[in-house]
């Protein structure tokens, strides 16, 4: 029978994995997703809100730039991992609610594009362009935003 | 003076077209997109037939296509047109024009639209016509009844509309307001329970109208709760029989107050609003006829998301007209289960089924000899959007 020192070391060593499962590479959604955006964008970090609010149309600017264009990734992991973590809802709930705004008259559908190479090509050419790829995808030229 | 939903339309193609035809605009710049939807829709009432479908013997009368094209030729401004065809029994059988619009948002705070566009009352009107953007097959018919759709759906004139932070403590508050005209035509399905009278209205209904709505979004995040107020003052020329004369409507407002929350796959959502009018049919040598109206009705709904591709659903819906004399026309109760299967990004199936008691809303008499006081309603449909 363990004593209750062991029982607290062995709870130590339980959370000391968890945590260092916490922090490798692909543990986590938000470590697989990269925000980026085009070097016109005036700022480097925003908030979880914030983008959240650009990617339901809610918004159309973050600090330091009053336009911005949301692209988004067709489907795929990283897709599911960006709308999960970042917006708050599956992809097919996320599509509704644009589908919303655009029948409605209130905005029109954000650009949706097949690859992560694409996106980034998109954002590289388009001022005030947001968008998320995979973090191990090249994204030479773009901005990467930090989420707060 | 009334304008044409054809005419409106040429305007702002002729705006889209005018104002960005410039050598150094080629159509990439204008960021043009064409979307639509398209859904059929079938029903079964065990008893009463449900807006002219024979929906007693199973009915598939239920068909409607939406076109959208729109345009962003700079980021502020958008122009945009959608139309619609809508097949519901005998009720209507036609393309109408949803909006058309131009809408310039100088920034968060401010915005404005103008054309034909969508009326900006209570908690889903905008969104009422958008079956692609809901869960449910019907909304909840004592606010959103699909005869009534057209006469509170969009108007000829304009919106303004913006957000105004309140603080990361006190959430956000979105604000619209609008004004212009209503404009009813002839055959708009919101007259059949006065042609179920004999009386016709050849010109339709037009009046003023305008109001404005708040939306309250609270700290807690996914909680809104919003009110609106609407103002209206339609008449048109009646006839009836070999008698002519006016229908006209009272200068009425009407409050909507309602709340939605969403968390992760859970909403939670309902509305209230009263509508307390008189309408008058005068004819030249014949009867004026008063109809005094005071409904009040109120829904409540949740859903939850089952997986990624299934969501369920249930609502209860309440209207009661507290002038009519004490019946099972005077009110109705509508406890639906609903469920939708998205099978791919394009295309979707649904499945409601309604427990109805009372006749308020959504019969005519024309193809209802005896009304019973309660049916119940299977519905399927199917949809794909673009």
């Amino acid at each position: 029978m363990k004593t209750f020192g062991e029982t607290l070391m062995t709870l130590r060593l339980s959370l000391l994995l968890l945590a260092l499962a916490g922090a490798l590479p692909g543990s986590k959604a938000h470590a697989q997703v990269l925000v980026i955006a085009n070097p016109s964008v005036g700022t480097a970090e925003v908030s979880k809100a914030e983008l959240r609010d650009v990617f339901t149309g809610a918004s159309s600017s973050l600090p330091g730039t009053a336009q911005v264009t949301p692209v988004l990734l067709k489907q795929g992991p990283v897709n599911a991992d960006f709308l999960g973590l970042y917006v708050g809802k599956s992809d097919s709930a996320f599509r509704a609610s644009w589908r919303s705004i655009l029948f409605s008259g209130q905005g029109v559908l954000p650009k949706t594009l097949d690859t992560d190479a694409a996106v980034v090509e998109y954002v590289l050419h388009t001022p005030g362009a947001v968008g998320y790829i995979g973090r191990a995808s090249p994204h030479d030229g773009v901005k990467t935003l930090i989420v707060r | 003076m009334t304008r044409s939903p054809i005419a409106t339309a040429l305007l702002v193609l002729a705006c889209l077209w005018g104002g960005t035809s410039g050598p150094a605009q080629s159509l990439d710049d204008l960021n043009i997109e064409v979307h639509g939807y398209a859904t059929q829709g079938f029903l079964y009432t065990t008893k009463n037939n449900w807006n002219t479908t024979n929906s007693s013997d199973g009915s598939a009368a239920w068909t409607e296509a939406v076109l959208n094209i729109s345009a962003r030729p700079i980021p502020q401004l958008r122009v945009g047109v959608q139309g619609r065809y809508l097949l519901l029994g005998y009720l209507t059988n036609a393309i109408t024009l949803d909006w058309a619009q131009a809408d310039y948002k100088v920034n968060e705070r401010f915005g404005i639209r103008a054309g034909k566009v969508k009326t900006p009352i209570g908690l889903l009107n905008e969104s009422q016509d958008i079956d692609p953007a809901q869960l449910w097959v019907l909304l909840p018919q004592s606010l959103y009844a699909l005869a009534n759709r057209n006469s509170t759906l969009a108007h000829f004139g304009g919106v303004m509309y913006g957000t105004v932070p309140l603080g990361e403590r006190f959430g956000e508050v979105q604000y619209r307001g609008y004004g212009g005209q209503r404009v009813l035509t002839s055959d708009d399905a919101v007259f059949q329970t006065v042609r179920d009278k004999g009386i016709s209205l050849p010109n339709g209904a037009t009046g003023p109208m305008y109001g404005g709505t708040l939306r309250w979004q609270t700290p807690l995040r996914g909680l809104m709760v919003g009110a609106s107020e609407d103002s209206e003052h339609t008449s048109g020329a009646a006839v009836l029989g070999a008698l002519s004369g006016s229908l006209k409507a009272t200068h009425f407002y009407q409050p909507y107050f309602y709340g939605i929350y969403e968390h992760s796959k859970l909403m939670v959502g309902g509305e209230y609003t009263r509508q307390a009018l008189q309408k008058t049919t005068a004819f030249v040598g014949g009867p004026t006829i008063f109809i005094p109206k005071d409904q009040r009705a109120w829904y409540m709904m949740a859903s939850y998301k089952l997986s990624e591709k299934i969501t369920g659903g249930i609502y209860y819906s309440d209207s009661l007209d507290q002038q009519l004399p004490r019946s099972a026309a005077r009110f109705q109760k509508d406890w639906a289960l609903s469920a939708r299967y998205d099978l791919n990004t394009y295309l979707y199936l649904k499945a409601e089924q309604h427990w109805i008691d009372g006749t308020e809303l959504g019969y005519s008499t024309s193809d209802n000899t005896a009304l019973q006081p309660n049916t119940r309603m299977t519905t399927f449909k199917i949809g794909v959007s673009f």
